[in-house]
């Protein structure tokens, strides 16, 4: 068979046309409450994206098998929207039509980008360890839920557990390996203020974006002598930088890393040759709690689950898992709250902020999220990479959270100021 | 039958050079504008914030490199960040209380202020490494956007658009917005095909041919050039200001990357280089395959409840899209705007097979 032009023009113009055909959603049930689950599946955050996703969805799953929240089913709409804006919004706008009351980005960019429009449509935005940091203040971001520890937390978490291993960090150096964006430079304000109040040097090294070439740094960060080497990236710079450390001989127990760092990112580089790096913690890994045992048994045990086995117990799955109990311990509330509904994006946020000692069975440190804090508590972990899998080291524990509210405080205000 | 061109006689130079000399064109160009008038009342949100407010804005957008590639010929790869120095400019002097008519007009002149700098390149280089000059601006300005908290806005590097009005209406909701982008849109297009017919148009299309040519006859190609890229870049940075305002409410460096500058240029392509209406195809295509593609297989997906993973899902429609990409490549390489002028061609003559044109 040729293809000739006339043929290919109207195979894509027939294609134009039945775009509009309300395909689909013939399971249109009444009892439902949707949420639009719209990830970057295909640009930046790929396999990140893909477990996520894939223990959100079975968590949410592990709740409807248990029949659901008041007879309610919770439906995952999720669509890949590439870290495109454009591509972004016009599924926040088909979401919103088909009535959902919660969208979850899962994208910087994108969340930046939907926060107006979130806002004003009062539709809960999740912006899990992602997005505006400054969204941690409940009062200037009603509908914006980041409910997971932010990255300035992060920071000040893995300072106090360096401060907690060698006592004292008066004389000590900090090198901060970070990606130039705003990304990389967010937690920096954080590192600086602490290094005033607990006397230690910090050094700062840049390296350019998306970081496949770090050789220029390393060198440099070895010469600087530092105690402590925090990399702050994501994606190949994680991956790059843990190599280019290794070839320059830092030693690996002295290196931390955000929550981006993952078993797959130990396989690239080396199981044993990156024994001993550390990492910050919002949830356990593995397949040791409860909740993820239940999901292997009554979930993937059935053949419901949404991927692959070998995946699940993965950290990155497992942060998927906590933000779907998240959501479900929030759909709960909101019913506690006001048990006729109206389904809606203001009902699901009364409950979503009144959270209380929340533990997802075990999976997580006690969360309580108010209308005032949306991070929940800003409780973590540090762990640490034994060949095989992380292993903590640390008990869950928040620190440093005045520092870490003040820079939320005055970045919020700033919004505040020019929102209005 | 359709254009009925018999008995249509021009007895002035006026009227046989008028945009659209056949009444039928004119009339199709009306009722379309009518209905995109109308439009807020006839779609619902979907349709108007996911899709037709993207498309007059990007649409725009090509049109103000279109000029520039397809008019005068020099290739761009910057023009995103043409469109972050309008957007950053203008959503800077707003928040700074200037009226919004008055920023987007400076961002605009930002925009043309430091794209005639790189575009001064264009005098003494051509083709790829002109290329190579401009997708220098694009990690410039990135660069320098990114790395001055005062531009981009603290930790967060992300600026708010404060309340506006435009013209006295205020810019929000979705109909505000559509009809201020509408609105800017309309005087681009406007402008972009009336130039064609004045003496910078032809002195533009003589330095596109051949630019020494050009000047062996007397057009100035030092004075064109810089032309050129004043007036790109200028609509690129009013464009940048609307894009800012109407539809992303916020900006932060991503949103202006390399990858918005490769979408233009492919929207230029596509649609048709030189052609306004293919602007418009190209824009639509570029902007909407995607999605277009993502709701068929997820719908197909759905309805069928076929077994594929999420991670196939989201990849297929890229595959698709990019077969078509290469299609419309391989069998219209004149674009988008070059299959309207065939079916017009095709109807002007029907039922006939040919006839004199």
């Amino acid at each position: 068979m040729t293809l000739n032009r006339r043929d290919f023009v109207a195979g894509a113009a027939a294609l134009a046309a039945a775009a509009p055909l309300p395909l689909g959603r013939a399971l249109a049930q009444d009892k439902v409450i949707r949420f639009g689950m719209l990830h970057d599946f295909t640009r930046v955050y790929t396999f990140v994206t893909a477990e996520y996703s894939q223990g959100q969805r079975d968590c949410l799953t592990l709740v409807n098998e248990r029949g659901g929240i008041n007879g309610y089913k919770l439906v995952a709409e999720v669509s890949d929207h590439g870290n495109d804006v454009p591509r972004a919004i016009e599924t926040y706008e088909r979401l919103k039509q088909q009535g959902a009351v919660l969208i979850d980005p899962l994208s910087t960019p994108v969340a930046r980008a939907l926060v107006p429009r979130a806002m004003q449509d009062q539709i809960n935005m999740l912006t899990t360890l992602s997005g505006r940091s400054d969204a941690a203040d409940g009062s200037v971001f009603p509908y914006v839920m980041p409910l997971s520890p932010n990255y300035w937390t992060q920071a000040g978490i893995l300072v106090d557990f360096f401060r907690q291993q060698d006592k004292d960090l008066k004389g000590k150096k900090i090198v901060v390996v970070h990606i130039d964006t705003p990304f990389g430079r967010e937690p920096l304000p954080i590192f600086q203020a602490l290094g005033q109040k607990l006397g230690y040097e910090l050094q700062a090294f840049p390296y350019t974006p998306p970081g496949n070439d770090q050789a220029a740094i390393w060198p440099q960060v070895r010469r600087a002598r530092p105690d402590w080497v925090v990399f702050w990236g994501a994606g190949v710079g994680q991956t790059v930088a843990l190599s280019e450390a290794i070839r320059n001989g830092v030693r690996m127990d002295r290196v931390a890393s955000s929550v981006w760092l993952s078993e797959s990112d130990m396989e690239v580089v080396g199981k044993n040759e990156t024994k001993g790096v550390l990492k910050f913690e919002a949830c356990a890994g593995g397949r040791e709690p409860k909740l993820i045992q239940d999901i292997l048994k009554d979930v993937v045990g059935k053949g419901k689950g949404a991927g692959p086995e070998a995946k699940v117990g993965t950290s990155y799955y497992n942060i998927g898992v906590m933000m779907g109990a998240i959501l479900a311990e929030g759909v709960r509330v909101a019913f506690q709250k006001n048990a006729n509904g109206p389904i809606t994006g203001p009902w699901l946020n009364e409950g979503l902020r009144a959270i209380t000692n929340f533990t997802a069975e075990g999976l997580m440190p006690a969360m309580t999220s108010t209308k005032t804090d949306h991070q929940g508590g800003g409780r973590g972990r540090v762990v640490r990479w034994d060949g095989a899998k992380f292993v903590p080291v640390s008990d869950w524990f928040a620190a440093n959270q005045d520092l870490v509210w003040d820079e939320i405080r005055k970045s919020s205000a700033e919004f505040k100021a020019s929102g209005k | 039958m359709f254009y009925r061109r018999a008995g249509i006689r021009h007895t002035t130079y006026r009227s046989e050079r008028q945009l659209w000399p056949l009444p039928f064109d004119r009339a199709l160009v009306a009722i379309i504008f009518v209905l995109l008038v109308l439009a807020p009342l006839l779609v619902g949100d979907l349709y108007l914030a996911g899709y037709l407010l993207p498309w007059v804005i990007w649409s725009t957008a090509a049109l103000g490199l279109n000029f520039l590639m397809g008019g005068a010929g020099q290739i761009h790869l910057g023009y995103g960040a043409v469109m972050a120095i309008g957007a950053y400019t203008s959503v800077h002097l707003v928040r700074a209380g200037t009226p919004l008519e008055i920023a987007m007009i400076g961002g605009g002149l930002a925009s043309a202020a430091i794209g005639i700098v790189f575009g001064a390149a264009a005098l003494r280089v051509k083709g790829l490494y002109l290329a190579m000059a401009t997708l220098a601006m694009q990690y410039i300005v990135d660069f320098v956007i990114s790395h001055v908290p005062a531009i981009s806005g603290g930790t967060q590097a992300t600026i708010q658009v404060p309340p506006v009005r435009f013209l006295g209406v205020p810019v929000a909701g979705n109909a505000a917005t559509y009809y201020m982008a509408l609105a800017v849109g309309t005087i681009v297009t406007l402008f972009m095909l009336n130039i064609k017919r004045t003496s910078l148009g032809r002195a533009l299309a003589a330095v596109r041919e051949k630019d020494y040519a050009a000047e062996v006859i007397g057009v100035g190609t030092l004075r064109y050039k810089l032309l050129a890229f004043w007036i790109s870049s200028f609509i690129g940075g009013v464009v940048g200001a609307v894009l800012a305002v109407c539809y992303l409410r916020s900006v932060s460096p991503d949103q202006f990357h390399l990858e918005l500058s490769i979408q233009l240029v492919a929207m230029v392509i596509v649609g048709g280089l030189g052609s306004i209406l293919g602007s418009f195809f190209g824009a639509a295509l570029i902007l909407f395959a995607p999605i277009v593609f993502n709701n068929i297989i997820g719908g197909v997906s759905d309805a069928l409840a076929l077994p594929i993973s999420t991670d196939l899902r989201a990849h297929v429609p890229l595959v698709l899209y990019g077969a078509l990409i290469i299609g419309f490549l391989l069998w219209e390489p004149l674009g988008l705007a070059k299959i309207y002028a065939n079916v017009r061609d095709y109807f002007l003559v029907w039922p006939f097979r040919h006839a004199r044109r």
